[in-house]
């Protein structure tokens, strides 16, 4: 009994690396790709590792794939949008977790349900009421957004983490007359840093993998975002594939350090929304 | 009954505190959904003024687009394709993991890595991969002795092809089944075994009635995120070939953004949202009959 359960341990074992090398492959085939040349990327049988490593793929790169300038046009719209989110959101939460006012059942329930309403459904009355008042083309639709409420989601998890902290201890700080505003800030804010940061990484990560929200308002290429510069580099550069695979291989590298400096708080964020939500 | 000055001090900061929320409900949702009904009563191309034309969109939708029918098909064919395939691998890895495991953090992240990286670089990766010629799939099958297969130039194929793909990026929903699968009281297992009971029963009678609410909730927002799939059709496919993966929100680009077809694109836009609307009411209605809860 005892070793055929450590057989299956093992076999076990054995099937999970053989996935996780599968689950890998992709990120190493691009990496490869992404330094070789293209004679050798259109080599078949295919190559496993190149046989001469063209690093002065990535000069090369980068001189027709700007990727500073699209790096730095992504966090102009992301670093704010972030800041926005936790504002905004914080404030609602604060409120729902901690307030009584009249109608905060109703509002509650407006704010839960309208994470009900798939995005897709009203970009283009959303994209007409911005052409409407002028701001087409311009970084303002991608950003005012999370100003408003900053997301059912993010308001719903950090209530719910705003609930866990004992009442008593902001209580009485407003007994001695602390303002709410100070409470929030001064007293309960560090409580609450964990829940903050799942958020703001969170948002990060979908503001720098956004496609729609870009192709949809940004037009002139020197204010695209990442994500919407390599989907144009590629349908510019069809066949130049090691240019394409070194700028995918530069697009994707920020996320891949945030997740792992994150890893923490990205898998406490998934577990959250997904079984608390 | 009065309301105390408290009371009126507390309601007022909540009210100032909840502007930005109350602004955005107004302008992000309820505007909008007005503005998507009225606009799919138009025909308007964005320049000239919206002309009223009342339910002509639908009925051009319901009678002559024969792009809608493909797109319903397509959306629905992938939605559920993808759901399935990804809850299945990856509860299949979350079990797997969840085995006394050397390392067992490193092969949750490598699992994990997938969902966090922008679509469109996996998008052009896979193109890659996929490509007929000179692609490592091909490869593989010719090694395998099998014919080469035209993985997103055939219209069989590419479907298929984009759900392996989005399959690799399920790594959220392996992790929402790890946490929940150490909720699976360990006396309800050790009872089977003690009882006799093998792997099987285990997993029949205590780990998938326990985990019905998890797989329930990991159904539907995966069913949900699917439906809404754009990336993968603009990037891979461009809703081809013959229209096989023109799915509803790439539709909806295509009709509004570059055909400036803004009446026809929100009548489009209506209509998803009651596809959606309905599909999850009738998930809700059901879910009874097939989640279990502790609590019960």
């Amino acid at each position: 009994m005892h070793t055929t359960k450590k057989f299956w341990y093992r076999a076990n074992t054995v099937l999970v690396v053989i996935v996780a090398a599968l689950v890998v492959f992709p990120f190493f085939w691009m990496v490869r790709s992404s330094l070789m040349s293209n004679l050798e990327i259109n080599q078949y049988p295919p190559l496993l590792l190149p046989h001469h490593w063209r690093f002065d793929n990535y000069p090369y790169t980068l001189s027709v794939f700007p990727f500073g300038r699209y790096f730095l046009n992504t966090l102009t719209i992301a670093l704010p949008a972030v800041a926005g989110v936790l504002l905004t959101a914080t404030l609602a939460a604060y409120s729902f977790a901690r307030l009584d006012f009249p109608l905060k059942r109703f509002w509650f329930a407006l704010v839960i349900g309208s994470m009900l309403m798939p995005g897709a459904v009203l970009i283009i009355p959303i994209f007409m009421g911005w052409s409407a008042i002028g701001f087409g083309n311009s970084y303002i639709p991608l950003i005012v957004p999370h100003f408003l409420g900053g997301g059912a989601l993010n308001i719903f998890l950090i209530r719910q983490f705003l609930m866990t902290i004992p009442r008593e201890l902001d209580e009485a700080a407003y007994m001695d007359g602390a303002s709410h505003a100070r409470i929030l800030f001064r007293i309960l804010l560090p409580l609450i840093k964990p829940v903050l940061i799942t958020v703001g990484l969170f948002t990060f990560i979908l503001m720098w993998n956004d496609l729609m929200g870009p192709l949809i308002y940004i037009s002139r290429n020197e204010m695209n975002t990442v994500s919407q510069a390599l989907a144009n580099f590629r349908s510019g550069f069809g066949t130049d594939w090691k240019a394409i695979m070194a700028a995918s291989t530069l697009s994707i590298i920020p996320s891949v350090i945030l997740y792992f400096v994150g890893q923490k708080y990205f898998v406490e964020g998934i577990v959250l929304s997904g079984l608390k939500g | 009954m009065r309301r105390t000055k408290l009371q009126r001090h507390n309601a007022v900061t909540a009210y100032l505190f909840l502007t930005p929320a109350i602004l955005g409900l107004l302008f992000l949702t309820i505007l909008p959904t007005l503005g998507v009904i009225g606009i799919s009563l138009t025909d308007w191309s964005g320049l000239e003024p919206p002309a009223f034309i009342g339910l002509a969109n639908y009925l051009e939708i319901f009678t002559s687009d024969f792009y809608f029918q493909s797109s319903v098909v397509a959306t629905l064919y992938f939605a559920v394709g993808a759901v399935l395939t990804g809850i299945v691998y990856s509860f299949c890895m979350a079990l797997m993991l969840n085995q006394p495991l050397p390392g067992r953090g490193v092969w949750r992240s490598i699992l994990f890595l997938p969902y966090i990286v922008p679509v469109i670089g996996s998008s052009i990766v896979w193109s890659w991969m996929y490509e007929a010629n000179f692609g490592v799939f091909n490869y593989v099958l010719n090694l395998l002795g099998f014919d080469k297969i035209q993985w997103l130039q055939d219209e069989r194929m590419a479907m298929p092809s984009i759900i392996l793909m989005m399959v690799w990026m399920s790594g959220n929903l392996i992790v929402i089944f790890l946490a929940g699968l150490q909720g699976v009281p360990k006396t309800y297992l050790e009872a089977v075994e003690v009882d006799g009971g093998n792997f099987w029963h285990k997993f029949r009678h205590v780990t998938v009635p326990m985990m019905s609410p998890v797989i329930f909730y990991n159904f539907l927002m995966s069913l949900i995120a699917n439906l809404q799939v754009f990336v993968p059709a603009y990037a891979m496919t461009k809703g081809g070939p013959s229209d096989s993966t023109l799915f509803m929100v790439y539709l909806i680009y295509r009709e509004g953004f570059m055909r400036n077809n803004f009446g026809h694109a929100s009548a489009l836009s209506v209509l998803f949202f009651l596809f959606i609307a309905a599909l999850t009411a009738f998930i809700f209605a059901t879910s009874r009959f097939w989640t279990f809860y502790q609590s019960e």
